[in-house]
């Protein structure tokens, strides 16, 4: 992997990580600002800038391509360097979680 | 087709956060903005107040359908452009609890100021440094008129560099995402 991909998308800003995780099938803008607002409950609502830029920045880096357009909404899907950049991110949840628990002992909140 | 009526305002290509705020307090008086012409004329046309929150946008890579698809989609009316500049309204009533405008993370709205004073003011600098400030100090001996001029020039770049750095400096300062 690029040094400079590493350095930009690692670790991963949340928007960004929801993005990524939502582009395992091919969606566009709007289908990922919805699919996101349902897996996070509503707590994360993507706003448009934020979705074009990031849409654009990913495609440009390589960690999505462009699949079809649909209408006047253009599809993306999550390619290989993509995959490799989420399981990066993934490794370090899993970390962070494995410590926090140890240090402090601590049990998530079960989920309702 | 109703009323119109235009007015002068002077906002810096880093004030574009108190121009969405003007712009939204023109609608609340019941003026909503239609265009902008030389960069200073504002359009409005009479219209009930309401209160609607204003967002401008910069894109230099072009905008295609899709760009203003994906900002209908999220309820945001593509109001206007002027040069690479977008506007964008959206009825405060129609905003989500927490959604603030069109940007959702700091990353994105530092990506913003990058993107503004890159198109806007970066390339401005070999010709401020190179031409004006050169011809600034050549011109002070003989003829003060144009000194005066060029030092005006500087100073109101100056001005908008510290906007740009005051603007950085706060993002930064703010959490994360």
């Amino acid at each position: 992997m690029d040094a400079h991909i590493r350095k930009v998308y690692v670790p991963m800003t949340e928007t960004g990580f929801h993005i990524l995780l939502c582009l395992q099938t091919p969606r566009h803008g709007y289908g990922v600002r919805e699919k996101v607002e349902a897996l996070t409950g509503g707590a994360l609502r993507l706003s448009p800038g934020t979705l074009y830029g990031t849409l654009s920045k990913m495609e440009r880096d390589g960690l999505i391509r462009f699949v079809r357009e649909e209408e006047t909404r253009k599809l993306y899907v999550i390619t290989d360097l993509g995959r490799e950049v989420l399981q990066l991110e993934m490794d370090r949840i899993r970390r962070l979680y494995h410590t926090v628990k140890e240090v402090l002992s601590w049990e998530p909140a079960a989920a309702e | 087709m109703g009323t119109r009526r235009c007015r002068v305002a002077l906002f810096t290509v880093a004030q574009w956060e108190e121009e969405a705020a003007w712009l939204r307090r023109q609608h609340q008086k019941g003026w909503r903005f239609t265009h902008l012409t030389a960069g200073i004329f504002y359009h409005f046309e009479a219209c009930p107040p309401e209160d609607v929150v204003y967002q401008l946008d910069y894109q230099d890579r072009g905008a295609g359908e899709d760009y203003f698809q994906l900002f209908q989609d999220c309820g945001w009316e593509y109001v206007a452009r002027f040069t690479q500049y977008y506007y964008f309204r959206k009825p405060a009533a129609r905003m989500a609890p927490g959604e603030e405008g069109i940007f959702c993370d700091r990353a994105s709205r530092l990506d913003m100021i990058r993107r503004v004073f890159l198109g806007r003011v970066f390339p401005l600098i070999p010709l401020l440094a190179g031409v004006f400030l050169p011809q600034m100090v050549l011109s002070a001996p003989k003829d003060w008129v144009v000194t005066g001029l060029f030092a005006l020039v500087l100073a109101a770049y100056l001005v908008v560099f510290l906007q740009f750095a005051r603007q950085y400096v706060r993002l930064l300062r703010q959490p994360g995402d």
